[in-house]
């Protein structure tokens, strides 16, 4: 019988995926910037999942969750906010010799100190770019490993570690630089 | 461990992520270095001030629920797509239209059988939808917000009225699953009791019914191309009461 092989496969899916629903509305809400949006996203990526579900192998659901959701939150992105998903300057590690980093490193510093209405932590990290503000949520707030990390995102471990440190680093110049300003 | 060694692995040390055996050595290093220290102080800052400050977001309720409805919808079009035995309620439903038919008697006397298949999945879907947490997918007295929620989820769209001027108010919608098929639930309230009126495509003949289970009384009639099948735990007149006013609502 279909419909009984078929609630099978849904309640199996629910157990494996519902539990990480915080955490896929979480990075879909932080990379789409709001509530509403991050629903629809977060909707339409579990519906893949369950379309995709005969890909996911037992392991580590929460990464695959995530990572259907993230790529769903880009193409989302893509349609509706071209503007938010202005590639990422060369990651360090990427490129021959350490000057495109710097300067790429130097550009999102530049950006967060140019947003001088931004005093707050949580701010700052929403005017990221996308890339370097996934890994902060991802690593901060999700509290993945480095390995999971480069998981979800797709990228190798080592542009995960210049991209947290790159993101560290702009949040640290523009933040601390406004806590002396406000302590004054 | 010099500065040099020290500050490319300052991240992957307070991320709990440097290799066990060069821990000691770079916290040897922190403990006397005057820049290094500070330094590392300064990223566990910012990681507690970032926990501190970033608001923790959690999917809301409805998200869950529209997430849990959407599913079971998916589920059954993709078992009812496969079609590989005719579901039994569509059987029933079949047999009880030709009974009524046939007969031209009402769903209570002639069909009584084939009927209390139907009867048995919709009040199970009544008491489930009173027991679990799942009673409404969309929550609203407005049947502008209720009537499109269910367009795209399911072949059937409910005239969705809010009733509250004859004592039976909306409360909202619901997608439940029978036999494999979407069937909308639009959910009422009639004083302390709640009505489930499930929409399925109108059975043939005029069926006019009511049948009771367990205190549970089901009322069934057509509207276009509509069969409605109004449970609850009201006196079956009070859901005589129901089928006037929502037919008078919905026919003008």
């Amino acid at each position: 019988m279909a419909w009984i092989a078929e609630r099978r496969r849904r309640s199996r899916f629910e157990s494996v995926v519902l539990p990480h629903l915080d955490a896929a509305y979480a990075l879909a809400r932080w990379l789409t910037r709001n509530d509403a949006d991050a629903a629809d996203v977060v909707q339409e990526a579990v519906l893949r999942a369950y379309r995709y579900f005969d890909t996911y192998r037992e392991g580590d659901a929460k990464s695959w969750l995530l990572r259907i959701v993230r790529r769903t939150c880009y193409s989302w992105l893509e349609r509706n906010r071209p503007a938010d998903v202005v590639p990422l300057e060369a990651d360090a590690g990427e490129e021959e010799g350490g000057t495109t980093a710097l300067q790429a490193a130097g550009s999102t510093e530049a950006l967060l100190q140019s947003r001088s209405d931004l005093r707050r932590l949580d701010g700052l990290i929403e005017a990221l770019p996308a890339p370097l503000r996934e890994v902060i949520v991802l690593r901060e707030l999700q509290e993945l490993g480095y390995r999971e990390i480069a998981d979800v995102t797709g990228v190798p471990i080592g542009t995960v570690m210049s991209r947290l440190h790159r993101a560290r680093s702009a949040l640290r110049r523009a933040w601390e630089g406004r806590d002396i300003g406000d302590a004054v | 461990m010099q500065c040099d060694e020290v500050r490319p692995r300052l991240d992957a040390y307070i991320d709990g992520e440097l290799a066990e055996d060069e821990c000691a050595p770079l916290l040897a290093h922190l403990a006397d270095c005057p820049e290094c220290g500070p330094e590392a102080a300064a990223l566990t800052r910012l990681r507690d001030g970032i926990r501190h400050a970033a608001p923790i977001y959690r999917a809301p309720e409805a998200l869950r629920s529209h997430i849990r409805a959407t599913l079971r919808a998916e589920a059954a079009a993709s078992a009812g797509a496969s079609r590989a035995a005719p579901s039994w309620l569509a059987y029933a439903a079949s047999i009880l239209v030709a009974v009524a038919v046939g007969s031209g008697g009402t769903l209570l006397v002639t069909g009584e059988r084939q009927g209390d298949a139907i009867a048995s999945e919709l009040i199970d879907s009544h008491l489930r939808s009173l027991l679990g947490s799942h009673l409404t997918d969309v929550v609203s007295s407005d049947q502008h917000t209720v009537k499109p929620w269910f367009a795209g989820r399911s072949e059937l769209s409910p005239p969705a009225v809010d009733l509250a001027g004859e004592g039976f108010p909306l409360v909202g919608g619901r997608l439940d699953v029978m036999a494999g098929k979407p069937v909308p639930a639009l959910v009422y309230r009639r004083r302390e009791h709640l009505i489930n009126l499930f929409v399925l495509p109108a059975s043939r003949g005029d069926l006019g019914a009511t049948l009771s289970r367990h205190g549970y009384s089901l009322r069934h009639w057509n509207e276009g191309d509509l069969g409605f099948w109004a449970a609850s735990d009201a006196a079956p007149s009070e859901l005589a009461e129901f089928e006037r006013v929502f037919r008078a609502a919905t026919s003008g």
